[in-house]
């Protein structure tokens, strides 16, 4: 089956996601989709899913024009897309995720039996094994993304659609992964394998299709003509994907933050390490390593359950975030912007003063709105938060400005320390710029930072040392010295060394 | 003992045998065989009111006129019977049939309007009461067939015979849950409405049936009160709301969705009803006995969640 998109165009309120977008899969061929956060590629996803209906263009399935009123549309007709864990019902069995729409029934009722030899078959066509009886809440993130692939089997998918698989997965689940998709592209499907890993799609993919700013930049290259360089170019428009490096220095300033033999609930062991005024330490690690799991220790979202903290030379409990903020001057910015990170309905004047109401609070505790504006008034400028008034409601923000709004907070408290996790994601490449060059100037002006990261090109730009997070625990740590290559065959290589050990050990 | 403690349910037997002996100890009159009616007679209705929520949790979604839906129902089974000299079993037929009407409502006006269901059944709760004040000016219907009574009021030893009812009911829902496919289509789309709707389950058909079927229970529970008051009272059901949350959540359900257990709802049923009679066996002050009360079902759901987070179910 060959699915074709031809000059899609999609808009959004205010945004324009994608322009004459095109792409052509064959079956029996791995068909990479590439393109930075904000590119298009999820708006071409889900037009190709039936979840969205393009302005313009044309959806063709083997040269008919189709259009899909729901996803349900695009399953019948053989479009599955698999994402990471998010399809599965958590309490029902493997085998009941699998066949949920079309369970085997006798006399009414689910017949169990049947449904659990069926979904087995589908099983053994994909290669796990697991007791199809299992709750797939306790199944692993990559045996969930095998259940879902198989799932799709059963709706007899001709065109999978596999959204940023490895995400969560350890590099041996990805080779597991990578081998089936190889099986099913011989037996004929068509696979489009969307992911911004380059390694990943150089490996693994026949052609690939590029977005950029919601233009197709590459249609249905073959992956035999292609070099890493050309694919970066045509994803960024330059060849050199790292817009801001800060030049490399010597961390000189007095120790914030030292972590010694930390401890946590969440799992991890034996953390240590020291964070300067003026240093951005990175935090590397895949998702799931256990980083955003350590700042929330750290801010005093969760607890320690060993090893010690000095803050300013000065041993130090931190029991609430508030006292993380107030008396320590460490300040968290979310990975989560939307829920974490800012107050959507509230204009900005409220988000920015948040943190430091008690210092603006006049007879009675009482705030005024023109108070708030002249304590945000300076961050705006400096930041350039780009608005017509600071009573702007954060929700009608772009990206990039709702991220400025959350720096300028942790800002306005004067913070020593802050702990940036994820910073551009879903940015579009401008800001993203702006905010490395940002973040950069935040730390020559003398604070420290800790930067988590889960994309290497960030990391390599912006951090002076770089620790490498792999299961709760730091594996490595080096000073950057900006060379992607080197940095990248350094974190892959202590990432891949402990998955190796991890596996021996069992 | 380690794989008995992380039944959701366990925490629950515990409780009931203990308070169970505790009781026997202290209040010789428990293990009369008319206390021991008494109690059990006393669950029936419960019981079903608590499966009447239960239903709504597992879809995922909350019903907070299952009490209005239910008095409703009452005074109009006992209107039809009273007022009108509709025979029994027709009468409660139509009661019931009523009920399940209602639960259309309150579903249709879910899927439909796209309010949440909270509110729309907060605000049906009171359009509810408001008929169910309409039709009976406040005032009871008393003239009742003696055999519908006289249901409502016999056993056999300690056994009321209104239970046959709630057991009857508990089979079914655990077939319904385990096996049928609408069921297994309502706690597919409480636990992940998305994935359900991707995988061609119809949300709205779920949300609608669950509502319709927390209907025909809560309708079923106000027909069994009436029974067993000997008269249809305007105020039945107004003091439901509190056990229908608290039994299927002590019982396990989980307040998100997709998560039930008949058995721990079943149990819990028991355990609130072995703690109003303690309390009246130990002679607690009537006044504060509604107190009490709310205090213990917070101390049962919070050892419940004490219990889960230690098994690492959260």
């Amino acid at each position: 089956m060959a699915l074709t998109v031809d000059k899609a165009s999609k808009s959004f309120p205010g945004v324009r996601a994608l322009k004459d977008a095109s792409l052509e899969l064959r079956s029996g061929e791995v068909h990479a989709l590439m393109g930075e956060n904000g590119a298009g590629k999820s708006t071409l996803i889900k037009i190709i899913t039936g979840v969205h209906r393009p302005d313009g263009g044309r959806l063709l399935l083997d040269g008919q024009d189709v259009l899909f009123a729901s996803p349900r549309d695009a399953i019948r007709l053989g479009i599955s897309a698999v994402h990471q864990e998010r399809n599965l019902i958590p309490r029902f069995s493997v085998a009941e995720n699998i066949l949920l729409e079309n369970l085997p029934r006798r006399t009414g009722l689910v017949d169990y039996a049947r449904a659990n030899a069926e979904a087995k078959k589908y099983l053994e066509m994909i290669g796990l094994v697991v007791d199809t009886r299992t709750e797939v809440r306790h199944l692993s993130v990559a045996q969930m993304q095998m259940v879902e692939i198989a799932k799709a089997l059963s709706h007899e998918a001709k065109v999978l659609l596999l959204d940023e698989p490895t995400a969560s997965l350890t590099g041996e689940e990805a080779d597991a992964l990578f081998a089936l998709v190889q099986r099913l592209k011989a037996q004929g499907a068509a696979i489009l394998f969307v992911s911004h890993k380059l390694e990943e799609v150089l490996a693994i993919s026949d052609r690939v299709t590029v977005l950029r700013d919601g233009e197709t930049t590459l249609i249905g290259e073959p992956m035999a003509n292609m070099t890493r360089g050309r694919l970066i170019e045509a994803m960024i428009g330059r060849a050199e994907r790292i817009a801001v490096v800060r030049p490399p220095k010597a961390a000189t300033g007095a120790v914030k933050l030292e972590a010694s033999g930390v401890a946590t609930a969440a799992g991890h062991r034996d953390i240590s390490f020291t964070v300067r005024r003026g240093e951005i330490l990175g935090l590397y690690g895949l998702v799931g390593a256990g980083r955003t799991e350590l700042a929330r220790a750290l801010v005093g979202k969760d607890k320690l359950s060993g090893g010690t903290l000095s803050i300013d030379g000065k041993p130090a409990v931190i029991r609430s975030v508030e006292e993380a903020l107030k008396r320590h001057r460490i300040g968290y910015l979310s990975e989560d912007r939307k829920y974490e990170g800012v107050v959507l309905l509230h204009p900005i004047r409220f988000n920015v003063a948040m943190t430091i109401w008690d210092r603006l609070a006049r007879f009675l505790g009482f705030q005024t709105a023109a108070g708030e504006r002249r304590a945000t008034e300076p961050f705006a400028r400096q930041l350039e938060i780009r608005t017509p008034s600071l009573e702007q409601s954060v929700g009608n923000l772009s990206g990039g400005n709702q991220q400025k709004v959350s720096l300028a907070k942790w800002l306005a408290a004067k913070v020593d320390l802050l702990i940036i996790d994820e910073p551009t994601v879903g940015i579009d490449i401008k800001t993203k710029a702006y905010i490395h060059e940002l973040i950069g100037k935040l730390a020559d002006d003398g604070l420290a930072i800790l930067l988590i990261s889960s994309e290497l090109p960030e990391m390599v730009a912006l951090a002076d040392r770089i620790l490498v997070m792999h299961e709760f625990r730091i594996v490595d740590g080096f000073d950057n010295d900006r060379s992607y290559e080197a940095m990248s065959r350094k974190v892959m290589g202590a990432i891949h060394r402990h998955s190796d050990e991890a596996v021996a050990v069992e | 003992m380690g794989a008995f403690f992380r039944l959701q349910w366990s925490g629950i037997l515990v409780g009931i045998i203990a308070g169970g002996i505790a009781l026997a100890l202290s209040a010789p009159a428990f293990l009369s065989e008319f206390n021991l009616f008494v109690l059990l007679r006393s669950i029936c209705v419960s019981l079903l009111v608590a499966y009447a929520q239960m239903v709504m949790l597992g879809v995922g979604q909350m019903n907070l006129s299952v009490g209005a839906l239910g008095g409703l129902v009452a005074v109009v089974t006992g209107g039809l019977m009273d007022a009108l000299g509709v025979p029994t079993l027709p009468a409660i037929m139509i009661g019931v049939a009523a009920g399940g009407a209602a639960g259309f409502v309150n579903g249709w006006l879910t899927v439909r309007t796209g309010i949440n269901g909270f509110i729309v059944t907060l605000a049906t709760a009171s359009a509810f009461a408001g008929i169910n004040l309409g039709i009976t000016k406040a005032v009871p219907f008393y003239n009742l067939p003696a055999d519908f009574v006289a249901f409502g009021n016999g056993r056999v030893g300690l056994f009321p015979l209104l239970l046959i009812v709630p057991l009857l009911v508990t089979v079914v829902l655990a077939l319904f849950f385990a096996r049928a496919v609408p069921g297994r289509h309502m706690l597919a789309v409480g636990g992940n409405a998305p994935a359900a709707q991707l995988s061609g389950v119809s949300v709205p058909r779920a949300i609608i049936s669950a509502h319709v079927l927390s209907g025909l229970l809560a309708a079923v529970a106000g027909v069994l009160a009436v029974a067993q008051l000997g008269s249809a009272q305007p105020t039945i059901g107004s003091d439901w709301l509190l056990i229908s949350f608290a039994a299927p959540i002590i019982g396990g359900a989980s307040l998100a969705g997709g998560a039930i257990s008949i058995v721990g709802t079943l149990l819990a049923v028991v355990l609130i009803g072995l703690i109003q009679n303690a309390m009246v066996l130990v002679k607690v002050d009537p006044y504060w006995v509604q107190f009490l009360l709310g205090a213990l079902i917070l101390a049962a759901v919070w050892f419940n969640r004490y219990r889960a987070i230690k098994v690492g179910e959260i």
